[in-house]
């Protein structure tokens, strides 16, 4: 295991830039391929550096006021969604670095927001129901109350919303609003990745467990044995590998053939704390993983859900968000001292 | 690398009307150098500007963990969630239950939740009770028990509405029920933010430093009066009464208020255990020692009172002054009413479902035998377990084992070496029908 040193980066990793954001830097995202970086932070204030110096775009502080709390890029990378603790969604234009919609919630917190894969709806989760908006900020439907606060989000390809909360994931028609299909397990669902092509819902549980549905053929599984929640999921673009967090270990669930059931997970290890963010690059079979010891680690993965290490970095504090660049040859880690810093991969 | 002091984390309970929006905004007030977050589950009149409030639905929800199972608030995971991620802002948080809640998924989820558990620290949990209408609220509703068997600090609140004899005999119920927690009285929620902030109770080392013990004590007497008097002699009389003696600890510079006569009465306890000094009718009572009046003659009975100075005396005797129509009169013979009085008995009269129950041993106990019994013992009476404490001296091992938890959930780690001092046991349970006999022949069993 190699011995790292703080902004030391090896292996894939090369040094790229780095920056710092007001607080926190809890959500951000690559924006019109790649051109630009936002970060919102946890004092609310919301900044877009230069994709490739990391000089500042612009920032604009105490867009949220008491604090950001979740931020979506639209698909087409020319438009960002920003949402928080004011109760409030700002639709922005990067371009303008302003918002051009304001939209005006229950007055709770807004702890999700997200776009649709073909970016005409912009759903957002407030306590417990889901609203649904135009691209003009207009609101399209929203949902009856959920049986209790939302904890989750997601759109499947095919135009899809699925929400998750206490006991239930549920589907909605993304454009009317239709309940499709409801998933019930008993227990604290607190977060949720779907497989590329919608068929697979996979949550973690507040009980240190991965529950996940495929939805096609109505059976549903459960991966115990974590020592922790797992709080970070994430699926490659095949729909092959389910990663997930949920203890220092990275553990790699592989649905080839007839897995993950009654199959091993491959188990990533090199963190020496909780890992708390994980992302596959868009091509190619690499993940990226970040944890509470700063660390960020870049595995070749193989189809069988085992990997290897081939990259490491220290950030200063925890990793709260990783972000592959579109084109998968920048990787950006978020952390909890409100650290921005993007390395070129090899 | 994360090197910071965890945000210590204050749990206010009580029925409505009882004050807790009175005592939050008066500690918001009191406290306004520091960033205070509220989370609340009913809209209170919270209006302070500095504090952040949020409210947040109450989400109860069971869940497990291994074999054990139990409820927590899914609400104050996801709101401490993004919290902690302001944590410079921060210096306190305070959670404040509705009026109909159960206070163990609270400090459930502060045991419960690995992530919550790295950044808060549960201090403490204040439950206010309201003097005038406590006793029907018992009657009626589990939860107002249930405040009042979690608590650390039990404010008796509206004092002003109730006299002082109903206020002594509600504050003997309530420690019958919990004598773990500090009872402090105030009229209109207004006592110091020191006596329910940064109390570091469920910090076990800590808390033992500032006190050796878990245990509220148990007053060896009954009565204190306290008289203002000046220079010169007095008589202290006592007809005859149910025993033939009585123990008597006089103080000199004795206050009236409740503070001062529970710094007196925790004087006054130290010194009754002390070996008393048998005193005989027509003799002196000696101030500030633990003395015992020979009562077996005939009749009334006198001792003597000498004071150089005006001085207020507070007399704590072993029993009231009714039984044995205690008096103190001037050296011409008048009648000397006592400026202040308080009864502090445990009168056992009520028969409340929750108590508390209190072991203490001297020895080692066999750390085997113990883990059976204690796992034993949660497993088939958690559910009725609200809150215990206790420290353990265990067989060969050079360092005290303390230990805590909240109905099934156990915390418990070795601290600091007992050194010179005596090897002891303590340990409280405070629960619902409890089977006191029960558990201290299973303790006992324990010990080598």
């Amino acid at each position: 295991m190699p011995d790292l040193n703080a902004g030391k980066s090896q292996g894939v990793l090369r040094r790229g830039w780095s920056a710092a954001v007001g607080d926190y830097a809890i959500a951000g995202g690559w924006t019109r391929g790649g051109d630009a970086l936002v970060v919102g932070d946890s004092a609310g204030g919301v900044h877009a550096f230069d994709g490739r110096s990391g000089a500042s775009a612009w920032a604009r502080q105490k867009a949220h006021d008491g604090g950001l709390l979740a931020m979506a890029i639209r698909p087409d990378g020319a438009a960002f969604a920003t949402a928080g603790q004011d109760g409030r969604v700002l639709i922005w234009s990067v371009a303008e670095g302003r918002p051009s919609h304001a939209i005006e919630l229950a007055g709770d917190w807004v702890e999700n927001v997200a776009w649709s894969p073909d970016g005409r709806w912009l759903a957002a989760s407030c306590s417990r129901q889901v609203h649904v908006y135009g691209a003009d900020g207009a609101e399209a439907w929203r949902s009856d109350d959920h049986p209790s606060t939302v904890s989750a989000i997601a759109w499947s390809a095919a135009g899809e919303l699925a929400t998750a909360c206490y006991g239930r994931v549920a589907f909605f028609d993304g454009s009317a609003g239709a309940l499709r299909q409801k998933l019930e397990w008993k227990g604290s669902l607190v977060s949720m990745a779907l497989s590329p092509d919608g068929d697979i819902v996979a949550c973690g549980s507040q009980d240190n467990s991965v529950h996940f549905w495929r939805r096609s053929m109505e059976e549903d599984s459960m991966m115990s044995g974590y020592p922790g929640k797992p709080s970070a999921l994430a699926f490659d673009a095949t729909g092959t590998l389910l990663a997930t967090g949920g203890g220092s270990a990275v553990t790699v669930w592989s649905f080839q053939g007839g897995g993950p059931e009654g199959t091993r997970p491959g188990v990533l290890e090199f963190h020496a704390r909780s890992v708390t963010t994980l992302a596959f690059a868009g091509r190619a079979m690499r993940l990226a993983s970040g944890g509470r010891d700063g660390a960020v680690v870049v595995w070749s993965m193989q189809r069988d859900g085992e990997g290897a290490p081939i990259g490491a970095a220290v950030v200063a504090d925890v990793v709260a968000g990783l972000r592959w660049r579109p084109d998968g040859r920048a990787l950006a880690a978020l952390d909890a001292r409100g650290g921005v810093t993007v390395w070129r991969t090899a | 690398m994360n090197t910071f002091q965890k945000i210590p984390v204050t749990i206010l309970t009580g029925f409505l009307g009882s004050g807790k929006t009175t005592l939050l905004n008066r500690i918001l007030s009191e406290e306004h150098g520091k960033r205070i977050a509220v989370i609340e589950n009913e809209y209170g009149e919270v209006g302070i500007d500095q504090a952040l409030v949020i409210d947040a639905d109450e989400e109860i929800f069971e869940m497990s963990n291994g074999c054990i199972c139990c409820t927590v608030r899914g609400d104050l995971i996801r709101v401490l969630g993004n919290l902690m991620k302001r944590r410079d802002k921060f210096d306190y948080v305070l959670v404040e239950t509705t009026g109909l809640a159960d206070p163990g998924p609270v400090a459930q989820t502060f045991f419960m939740d690995d992530e919550i558990r790295e950044e808060f620290s549960l201090d403490g949990i204040v439950t206010l009770v309201d003097a005038a209408h406590i006793e029907q609220q018992l009657g009626r509703s589990d939860e107002s028990t249930e405040q009042i068997a979690f608590a650390d600090i039990l404010v008796l609140n509206k004092t002003d509405l109730v006299d002082d004899e109903a206020l002594d005999g509600l504050e003997i119920r309530l420690r019958d029920m919990n004598r773990m927690a500090q009872v402090v009285r105030s009229e209109r929620a207004n006592l110091p933010v020191g006596k329910v902030l940064n109390l570091s109770a469920f910090d076990l080392d800590q808390a033992l430093e500032r006190r050796p013990t878990f245990l509220e004590p148990e007053y060896p007497f009954e009565w204190t009066g306290v008289y203002a008097l000046g220079p010169g002699r007095y008589e202290l009389s006592l007809a005859e009464g149910p025993d033939p003696s009585m123990s008597l600890v006089a103080v000199s510079g004795q206050g009236v208020d409740d503070a001062a006569l529970r710094e007196g009465a925790e004087w006054c306890v130290r010194r009754y255990a002390e070996p008393a000094e048998p005193v005989r009718p027509g003799e002196k009572i000696i101030i500030g020692k633990h003395l015992n009046l020979q009562l077996d003659s005939r009749g009334r009975k006198s001792f003597f009172l000498e004071t150089d100075t005006p001085a207020r005396v507070g007399l704590y005797a072993q029993h009231t002054a009714e039984e044995f129509d205690l008096q103190l009169s001037s050296a011409e013979g008048a009648a000397i009413s006592p400026e202040a009085e308080r009864t502090w008995v445990a009168q056992h009269e009520h028969d409340d479902e929750v108590g508390s129950i209190a072991i203490e041993r001297d020895g080692d106990v066999d750390p085997e035998k113990l883990n059976a019994w204690l796992s034993e013992l949660l497993r088939e009476r958690g559910v009725d377990i609200f809150r215990m404490k206790g420290f353990i001296s265990v067989a060969g091992e050079p360092r005290r084992f303390v230990f805590q938890g909240v109905h099934m959930l156990f915390d418990g780690q070795p601290d600091r070496p007992w050194g010179d001092m005596p090897r002891r046991n303590q340990l409280i349970f405070i629960g619902r029908n409890l089977d006191e006999a029960g558990m201290r022949r299973g303790f006992d069993a324990c010990l080598i």
